[in-house]
C-alpha cells in the first residue's frame, strides 16, 4: 500500500523508497519536485515566495519550503546526503497560478508568476533540467508526485481535469 | 510593540473595525442589497501566514467561492477579501444587473460583483483613513472563483513579502430577506495594524 506524505503550505518533504508519494495543493504557490529516479529519492517543496527579502522573515523548521532559494538549498543538500547523484537530479513543477483576474492590467503583486520565474532561474543556475511543468492559468491544483514512476499527477477539482506530466 | 502577542491590542482593533462595520459598511450593503442586514463579527486574530487552517472552517473546505479582492497600499497595506458561495453569487449578480436569470458568469456579472467588493472595501478603508489620518489607495478589484484555501494562499503570499504573520479580521453579513451570506476578511501587517488603534 502506498504511503502518501502531504506537504503543507511552505513545507518541504524528502522521501526515499519505492512506494511513497508526495502530495500538495497549490494556487499561486508552486510545487517543485526534485528527484533522482535511480536512487529513488525525491523532494517536494510548497514554495510561497521567491526569496527572503528582509530580516523579519524567518525560515522555521517546518517551513523550509516557503522561499524558493532556501528550499532548493535544503532539498539539494539533503538529497545528496541521502545518496542522490547531483548529475541525475531532475525537476518537475506545477502551480504559480494568477488567481485573481482584473478587468484592467493593474494587478496585485502577481506572486504566481514571480514564483515560477524565481524557480526557473534557480534551476538554470544549478543546472538541474526541468523535465515538465504545469504552471500559470487561474486555478488551484492538487499535485501528486509518484517516486516509483517519476510521474507528477495534476488534478483540478474546479476544472474537473486530471493529467500526468 | 508586537501586536501578535498583545491580546489587548487585538481586542481594541476588533472594536475599532466593528465600529467601522456598523457605521459604514452595513449601511452601504443595506443600500446595495435593498434589504436589512445582520452581521456577525467573528474575531480579529494574529496568525502565521502558513497557518490558513485558522481561517477556514471544515464546512468551507470543499466549497467553491466567488470572491473579490482589493489590495490597498500607501500609508497602510491592507487586503480586503469579500466572498460568498458561488451558487449564491449568481442570484446576486442577477439582482444587480436587473436580469431574469444568469447562465454563467460573463464579464458584466463579474463586473457587478467586483463593484460590490469595491464599494464595500471603500466603506471600511475610508473609515480607517479618517481614523488613522493616513492616505490609502486601492487596487482594481480582482475577481476569482475558487476554493477559500486557494484564495487565501494568493493573498497571504502577497503579504509574505512584508511579514511572517498577518492580522485577520473576519465578518459575516446576512441579507435577511434573500438569505445571502457574504463574508469579509480584512488582512493587515501586524505592525501596521497598530497604527489604526494608536
Amino acid at each position: 500500500m502506498n504511503s502518501i506524505i502531504e506537504v503543507k503550505m511552505g513545507g518541504l518533504a524528502i522521501i526515499h523508497g519505492e512506494t511513497d508519494e508526495l502530495k500538495t495543493f497549490v494556487g499561486s504557490c508552486v510545487a517543485i519536485c526534485l528527484f533522482d529516479i535511480n536512487a529513488k529519492i525525491a523532494a517536494m517543496a510548497h514554495v510561497m515566495l521567491p526569496k527572503k527579502i528582509n530580516g523579519k522573515q524567518r525560515v522555521i523548521e517546518n517551513e523550509v519550503g516557503k522561499f524558493a532559494d532556501t528550499a532548493f538549498a535544503y532539498m539539494l543538500n539533503n538529497m545528496i546526503q541521502m545518496g542522490a547523484d547531483p548529475k541525475r537530479i531532475q525537476a518537475k513543477m506545477a502551480g504559480g497560478a494568477t488567481i485573481f483576474s482584473h478587468e484592467s492590467e493593474t494587478s496585485l503583486s502577481n506572486i504566481g508568476s514571480r514564483n515560477i520565474a524565481a524557480i526557473k532561474q534557480i534551476l538554470k543556475e544549478t543546472g538541474i533540467p526541468l523535465i515538465s511543468e504545469d504552471t500559470g492559468a487561474n486555478f488551484g491544483r492538487w499535485v501528486i508526485f509518484t517516486l516509483s514512476s517519476g510521474d507528477m499527477t495534476i488534478i483540478s477539482n474546479l476544472k474537473k481535469t486530471r493529467k500526468i506530466i | 510593540m508586537n501586536l501578535k502577542s498583545n491580546h489587548d491590542d487585538l481586542r481594541q482593533l476588533d472594536r475599532v473595525i466593528n465600529s467601522f462595520i456598523v457605521s459604514k459598511t452595513i449601511p452601504s450593503l443595506n443600500v446595495i442589497l435593498e434589504e436589512p442586514i445582520q452581521y456577525f463579527h467573528k474575531k480579529t486574530q494574529a496568525i502565521q501566514i502558513t497557518n490558513l487552517d485558522l481561517l477556514i472552517s471544515n464546512f468551507e473546505e470543499m466549497d467553491v467561492m466567488s470572491a473579490v479582492y482589493v489590495k490597498c497600499g500607501g500609508d497602510l497595506n491592507i487586503g480586503v477579501l469579500w466572498y460568498l458561495l458561488e451558487e449564491e453569487s449568481k442570484p446576486l449578480a442577477v439582482k444587480l444587473l436587473g436580469k431574469s436569470h444568469l447562465n454563467e458568469f460573463d464579464k458584466l456579472a463579474i463586473s457587478s460583483i467586483s463593484e460590490i467588493g469595491n464599494i464595500l472595501t471603500a466603506s471600511i478603508v475610508n473609515a480607517i483613513c479618517n481614523e488613522a489620518g493616513c492616505k490609502i489607495y486601492s487596487s482594481v478589484p480582482g475577481f476569482a472563483i475558487e476554493s477559500l484555501r486557494i484564495l487565501l494562499e494568493a493573498i497571504v503570499s502577497d503579504f509574505g513579502d512584508l511579514s511572517d504573520t498577518i492580522v485577520a479580521s473576519a465578518v459575516e453579513f446576512y441579507g435577511l430577506n434573500s438569505g445571502i451570506k457574504l463574508q469579509m476578511l480584512l488582512i493587515q501587517d501586524p505592525k501596521e495594524a497598530k497604527k489604526i488603534i494608536a
